[in-house]
């Protein structure tokens, strides 16, 4: 089978709870289930909760994994661990799993963006790229998907220049801009370096990279259909990411971390990701890119399975990473499967629990890269991609 | 339209030319006369392309060591009465001079204190978790070390063998700024800052050894949310430790010291290994002085050898800050309750590593996750063009540059509004560069003028972006 091309991760940061996702207990008491129901997905005998209704109608497009597990309960060191495989210390900060991987593709990659794209913002609090350095980091778009005018940062000219006049500045700039140290020098060296990097940024600016951005190119419909909502928007671009060839595209989509009046936020939460989710892998599925791009979306962890019902609480679900679930498409990814089995009360796993490792792994392997191979880098690390671990875990029963 | 009889007395008057011919070496005494000096009518001469910046005899002019000295050792870059003063005052002994009054300032302090900040990995966040009460009273503690020019291994000493809490105690905040609170990790944690070797280069006797010493120290919680306790239980034998490393391996942690501040200096990786240290000073500012009052540091960038560095993420926020009169905006959602800075707080004195921005990511600040020096990037890569080509944020920052502080200051008329081209060029690069503009620079602005009939205001916005974009804004050269 071919290596996926291209990976977009779907972030939740704050951690989803897996009851009201793809891990819903209906026959638990109302302690655990808020009330709430699963629905039939198009899938015989695979269900969802009830407020993700568009994702239960392409459920034959991904696959749900409901016995994720870890120890780390809280967001810096399990979001480390998710993105890394890694556990926290050691004086080593590793680099993240699109990081990694888009450094490993960017030179058969062609485009003149950078081979790692994020929107809109970064997940702070810890740095993706690790030890990689500013040569492997990712190019944050910033701004709003929804906005008349998705404006990135850099890459769409601010608004009042106009390209004839962008012309005259660089123009000037090339006159001016005449510090040029002595041939063969260090000066040289470093001189070099900036203007070879101008030449891309020009490049990047004024080519059709810069189109990638710009959502008005798509129908009214195509652009309903993922909702109007930063959320939908932010998905319809990863497509025009994916379509121009970008290898790794992470949306950070936050949020998630409802300790307080959870079921409040959740409903709304699900309501905007489950119609972009359902439109971007229907999107991909018809354009033909399915097969050869992998979607995964989770957080950190999970949530506790007892709400807690009372002030300050007032229905909230605290920090939970022994059991979670998460979401497979594509890229030699199966649909319509359900791998593990939790507990009645989605507390712990019963049958096949999948830990970190075993999930970056498989990720990594329908990739092309050998997870124990050596991770590139020009700091002169010796590491391997993942540190050693057992194949048995891999989710070779959803590889297609 | 301006006249031949205007151009003529801007370019002959002010400062246009009274700037290149002195030099660096101006200062020294008259021994070694430079050729420069000596040039009487300059205007006679055709300009050296490179006049600006470095002498025909291969050394820097004064406006670009004033730039230095104040890029290097205080972190910003001088106003433009601070490099007129230099360029154009009085020239006997104003190099040492201005050394003097640089280390004294604030400014050295904390710039200097975000430097050793980056090795002691001083961040409230994952993963060191220091917690801003000690990251505030740690940062306290590295600039007044730095301040008050207390010998590094007084500092040291004071460190390794601290107890307390890590709120009172700034110093305990040595043990707790690692992710690996064991023995193992202090005696790598010490060997990598007193003698700048990488825990993977570190051989395992020095680590046993160094280890032994830090085997009776605990951390202890207390009732106060998030205040730790460091202390001994047992036998105390640090200061024994404190006696090798100072004593014994003397030598050995003034060497690191001189190589870590030539790297902070000369850029890192880029500097020559350092000559043999004769007398080993363990007093940062003393190491500074003699690095910044040697000739390898008066040389020229061009071709005299000096080597350029790229100008560090925190200080180039600041130069745009400045620049443009623009607000920052540093907070932190983590921990709750939210941190928020003053708007007026210079961004290389934010004390916590883990109070950051995308421009700031962008452009090289370390994480302060492993106290490396390479951790901080002074790369140029495409990324940072494109912002400094195109963003919607310093277009607005170089829209201000043009009239900073706007129409009016303080009820008055802004004074730079009666200044016409092309005196108000003369400005911006006196602004922007610190020094005056070349006449060839004068010659595109002047045709450039007359190609726009006239209109001034997307002139200077463009001229200010292009000064922005060139090396010389982005490199201390």
């Amino acid at each position: 089978m071919k290596p996926a091309k291209s990976v977009v991760e779907i972030w939740l940061w704050g951690g989803p709870s897996q009851l009201e996702t793809f891990d819903p207990k209906p026959n638990a008491s109302r302690d655990y289930n808020g009330g709430l129901k699963a629905i039939p997905t198009n899938v015989p005998g695979m269900e969802i909760h009830e407020w993700w209704p568009e994702l239960a109608k392409c459920a034959d497009l991904y696959s749900v994994i409901r016995t994720m597990t870890h120890k780390h309960f809280g967001h810096e060191s399990a979001a480390y661990l998710m993105q890394t495989g890694r556990m926290p210390g050691g004086g080593e900060v590793c680099p993240a799993i699109g990081a990694v991987i888009s450094q490993a593709k960017k030179s058969e990659y062609k485009g003149d963006l950078p081979p790692y794209v994020i929107l809109t913002a970064a997940k702070g609090r810890f740095s993706e790229v690790g030890f990689l350095g500013a040569d492997a980091a990712p190019l944050v778009t910033g701004g709003q998907p929804n906005s008349p005018r998705f404006v990135v940062d850099g890459i769409v000219a601010p608004a009042g220049i106009s390209h004839a006049a962008s012309n005259v500045r660089f123009d000037m700039l090339a006159e001016l801009d005449a510090w040029r140290p002595k041939e063969g020098s260090a000066n040289a060296a470093r001189a070099k370096e900036f203007d070879v990097a101008g030449v891309e940024a020009r490049r990047i600016a004024e080519g059709d990279a810069a189109k990638v951005f710009d959502l008005s190119q798509e129908s009214e419909e195509t652009r309903n259909r993922y909702g109007r909502t930063n959320v939908g928007q932010s998905l319809l671009a990863a497509r025009r990411l994916v379509e121009y060839g970008v290898p790794y595209v992470t949306f950070n989509h936050g949020g998630w971390d409802s300790h307080k009046r959870h079921f409040e936020t959740m409903k709304k939460r699900s309501a905007e990701t489950d119609q972009a989710v359902a439109a971007f892998l229907k999107d991909l599925k018809e354009r033909g890119l399915l097969d050869s791009t992998i979607v995964w979306m989770g957080g950190e962890f999970g949530r506790t399975p007892k709400v807690g019902w009372d002030p300050p609480w007032n229905g909230g679900r605290n920090h939970f990473a022994s059991c979670f679930s998460m979401l497979v498409a594509g890229g030699g990814f199966k649909g319509g499967c359900v791998v593990g089995k939790s507990d009645e009360t989605a507390s712990k796993p019963v049958e096949r629990p999948v830990s970190p490792q075993d999930f970056l792994c498989s990720i990594y392997e329908l990739c092309g890269i050998d997870p124990d191979g050596p991770l590139k880098n020009n700091k002169g690390k010796k590491l391997t991609v993942l540190p050693p671990q057992s194949e048995a875990g891999r989710l070779k029963e959803i590889y297609a | 339209m301006e006249t031949i009889a205007t151009r003529r007395s801007f370019i002959g008057g002010a400062t246009a030319l009274a700037a290149w011919p002195g030099s660096a070496l101006a200062d020294k005494p008259a021994a070694k006369k430079p050729a420069a000096e000596s040039t009487s009518k300059p205007a006679a001469k055709p300009e050296s392309p490179f006049a600006a910046w470095e002498t025909p005899d291969g050394m820097a002019t004064d406006a670009v060591m004033a730039r230095r000295l104040y890029l290097d050792l205080a972190g910003r870059i001088p106003t433009k009465e601070e490099a007129q003063e230099y360029v154009l005052g009085h020239k006997e002994g104003r190099r040492r001079a201005l050394v003097e009054r640089l280390l004294a300032s604030d400014d050295f302090a904390d710039y200097w204190a975000m430097r050793f900040c980056d090795i002691l990995r001083v961040k409230s966040e994952f993963p060191i978790n220091l917690w801003p009460n000690a990251v505030y009273v740690y940062h306290d503690r590295v600039r007044r070390f730095l301040k008050q020019n207390e010998p590094w291994d007084a500092f040291g000493r004071a460190l390794l063998t601290s107890q307390g809490s890590d709120f009172r105690d700034a110093e305990v905040n040595f043990f707790r700024a690692t992710d690996r609170r064991t023995p193992e990790g202090w005696a790598e944690a010490t060997a990598q800052t007193f003698l700048g070797i990488p825990p993977a280069d570190l051989d395992s006797a020095t680590r046993e050894r160094f280890a032994r010493h830090f085997a009776n120290v605990k951390v202890k919680t207390t009732r106060e949310w998030k205040e730790e306790i460091v202390f001994v239980d047992g036998k105390d034998s640090r200061g024994e430790l404190c006696d090798h490393l100072f004593g014994e391996r003397r030598a050995e942690v003034a060497d690191a010291l001189v190589r870590r501040v030539r790297g902070w200096i000369f850029g890192l990786g880029r500097a020559k290994p350092p000559k043999a240290a004769g007398d080993p000073t363990l007093r940062v500012k003393d190491v500074i002085r003699r690095i910044v009052l040697s000739d390898e540091y008066a040389r020229g960038s061009v071709k005299g050898g000096f080597p350029a560095r790229r100008i560090d993420a925190e200080v180039l926020d600041d130069m745009f800050c400045t620049l443009s009169g623009a607000v920052r905006n540093y907070q932190s959602p983590a921990p709750e309750p939210f941190t928020f800075l003053p708007p007026k707080r210079k961004t290389v004195a934010i004390e916590d590593g883990s109070i950051s921005n995308g421009f700031l990511t962008l452009f090289g600040r370390p994480a302060r996750d492993t106290g490396l020096d390479n951790e901080r990037g002074e790369d140029v890569t495409a990324k940072q063009r494109l912002y400094l080509f195109n963003s919607g944020k310093l277009n607005k920052q170089i829209a201000s540059m043009i009239l900073p502080g706007g129409k009016e200051i303080g009820g008055k008329l802004n004074p730079l509004i009666s200044l016409k081209f092309p005196q108000r060029i003369e400005e911006f690069y006196w602004r922007i560069l610190s020094r005056p503009p070349m006449q060839r620079e004068l010659g595109v602005m002047l045709a450039e003028h007359k190609r726009r009939k006239g209109k001034t205001w997307d002139l200077y916005r463009d001229l200010i972006w292009c000064l922005v974009n060139s090396k010389e804004f982005l490199f201390r050269i």
